[in-house]
């Protein structure tokens, strides 16, 4: 039968075997490049990743830890363009479902920049926003604001006619329905959208990072990428991985904090 | 005793676009009536009590309202200011007095007390919170427990956004209150263990109660119950309209000791059964009725064909439906049959009948 549910303990040493069929595979893949040539950076063994590892996280000649250094500049950079994507699209957001004008005027130019894809409109950010900071978070806001705002804009159109009567019943006025109870009932999924386009706007601005920047994830990868130096890139991408990891993990903790009747946990 | 109206429903009709629902609904519901609303689906009952919450107003006519003036308003920051003890010396004081006689602002002797009892009629024009509503569906916030949810009214009503932000202190004590008051009533509904518990925990039955608590805990002019019943089953159905009888019982209890009853209410309900147990007063509204006679050439929409007074049950009697077969007969007749038309003054006795008892 499909769907049947399996034990804990069966699942546990799936996922465990995956895992470990991944590395072991790995292992025999360089061991057999490794054969061929032993000088190979593009497999690297594990001792070769070892100092690659070494390599990012003690001080190059100029005293700068690439990973401390590369993980500071993207963090911040992340952090700045999706507190402004969450900023906007919830502005936007509540705007376009309280009000069938702003949804009148906003809802087709919505869809239609949704329908650019930001990584190809980098060229015209650039000569727009300029270098730097305003650029990389003009691309993250460009790449998920209109996801965002939508699903914003959804989320409070689905607020109950009978909810918002109620409130005004009890005495609400128009601010408290939006910020006292219509912000509450969007929060979850607000946060749950945040959780979804955290990876493509990681995406974007790895991106404009590679295209631009001269520090970073994106930056170092590229350079790396020039010298064929896998053994770094090979743990920036791990770094990347449990990056992301980390703020899926936070943002759920945040949910489940803030919002705990969600049902979607 | 005859008692206040506490709403009116004067010459109200109404239509969405070509499609006449509703016309000419003249209403008076008494303080401390239970009346229910039934007729066909389709004949506007729920377009009816739409426009008494005012969310939808009727298209003619007006919604009348008795409403007692609030004492307390809203807990403004403005208010606070004023009502602090520094600001009430200097403006109390001799000298502002002076000050403001001189220019003419204030009088000899402060004006006369408006008489705080005074009663007045407001016309509906949007939602208020002197008419509560119980849904069939979504009456919860799914985002507060239950103990939370019945508190929201206290909190709305009583302060604004602002107030909350400012005086975070004060609120914090007025909040403890009001969550006192809230557990109260969560006890009268026979939910006090749930307290904690979100809607999505809970059961319909349960919903229902804390949306009737909810409403409650408002004190509201008139309460309003659209098909409020209309997801439970049987057995936990038959409970909430015992809990319905016992507010009702109260009134009563209210009345022998001379004091005006504290519950007025409008259900609308498909279920005739539930209509006759639960209120005191039958009306019925079908668009299944003479309007050849009285000059239409279409059927001008459905209007109040049936208005008489129904038994009133005590909450711990069984609830027996045999008591009432007569008249359920008759309704499912007048008001249900649409072959069966006769002009619509027929058998509205209700004021009649009281005036003769």
């Amino acid at each position: 039968m499909i769907r049947k549910a399996i034990s804990k303990k069966t699942r546990f040493s799936l996922g465990f075997f995956s895992v470990l069929a991944l590395l072991l595979g790995y292992t025999l893949l360089s061991d057999y490049q490794h054969r061929r040539n032993p000088k190979d950076t593009v497999i690297p063994n594990w001792g070769q990743l070892g100092e690659g590892v070494q390599k990012i996280v003690t001080p190059d000649r100029f005293g700068e830890r690439w990973l401390l250094v590369d993980a500071q500049a993207t963090g911040l950079r992340l952090f700045l363009g999706m507190t402004l994507a969450v900023a906007l699209s919830l502005l936007i957001g509540i705007h376009m479902g309280c009000f069938p004008k702003f949804e009148a005027l906003l809802y087709p130019s919505l869809s239609l920049l949704a329908k650019i894809p930001p990584t190809a409109a980098m060229a015209v950010l650039f000569v727009i926003a300029g270098r730097g900071y305003a650029l990389h978070i003009t691309v993250i806001t460009f790449g998920v604001l209109p996801t965002m705002a939508m699903a914003v804009y959804l989320a409070v159109k689905s607020f109950p006619d009978e909810l918002q009567f109620k409130a005004y019943t009890l005495g609400a006025s128009h601010s408290e329905v939006v910020w006292t109870l219509l912000f509450r009932f969007v929060l979850p999924k607000l946060i749950e959208t945040t959780r979804l386009t955290i990876g493509p706007a990681i995406v974007f601005l790895i991106a404009s990072e590679v295209a631009f920047e001269s520090s970073g994830f994106g930056y170092r990868i590229r350079l790396q990428y020039k010298l064929v130096a896998m053994d770094v890139i090979y743990p920036y991408l791990a770094v990347l991985a449990g990056f992301g990891f980390l703020i899926d993990h936070l943002l759920r903790r945040l949910e489940r904090r803030l919002c705990p009747w969600s049902q979607h946990r | 005793m005859k008692e206040a109206i506490a709403l009116e429903c004067h010459q109200v009709s109404h239509s969405f676009g070509e499609k006449k629902v509703l016309w000419d609904i003249n209403l008076q519901v008494e303080r401390g009536q239970f009346l229910s609303l039934v007729g066909p689906s389709g004949c506007g009952k729920s377009t009816l009590l739409r426009a008494i919450v005012g969310t939808h107003l009727p298209r003619k006519g007006e919604i009348r309202i008795d409403v007692e003036p609030n004492g307390y308003g809203k807990s403004s920051i403005l208010r606070t200011v004023l009502e602090s003890s520094p600001v009430r010396t200097v403006l109390e004081s001799s000298v502002t007095r002076k000050v403001l006689k001189t220019l003419k602002l204030a009088r000899d002797k402060p004006a006369a007390a408006p008489n705080s009892l005074a009663r007045k009629t407001q016309i509906v024009r949007g939602p208020g919170r002197d008419r509560g509503i119980v849904y069939q569906h979504y009456s919860l916030f799914p985002f507060l427990t239950a103990l939370e949810n019945v508190a929201l009214g206290l909190k709305l009503d009583e302060t604004s956004m602002p107030y909350r932000l400012v005086f975070f202190q004060p609120w914090k004590r007025m909040r403890k209150e009001h969550l006192r008051l809230a557990e109260e009533y969560l006890e009268r509904v026979k939910l006090a263990d749930a307290r904690h518990l979100y809607p999505h925990e809970m059961s319909g039955g349960m919903r229902q109660r804390v949306a009737l608590a909810q409403t409650l805990i408002m004190k509201p002019q008139i309460i309003l119950l659209d098909e409020p019943f209309g997801a439970l089953d049987e057995s936990t159905r038959e409970d909430l309209q015992r809990l319905l009888l016992e507010l009702y019982n109260q009134n009563q209890e209210a009345r022998k000791n001379g004091r005006p009853p504290p519950y007025t209410l409008i259900i609308v309900t498909h279920e005739l059964n539930e209509a006759i147990y639960v209120g005191d007063r039958l009306v019925g509204l079908s668009m299944y009725w003479n309007w050849k006679e009285s000059g239409f050439a279409t059927c001008p929409g459905a209007t109040v064909i049936y208005d008489q007074p129904s038994p009133v049950f005590e909450p711990h009697e069984v609830r027996e439906f045999e008591r009432f077969e007569q008249q359920r007969q008759e309704v499912r007749h007048k008001v249900f049959d649409p072959e069966h038309l006769e002009p619509a003054a027929r058998h509205i006795t209700y004021w009649d009948e009281r005036r003769n008892r």
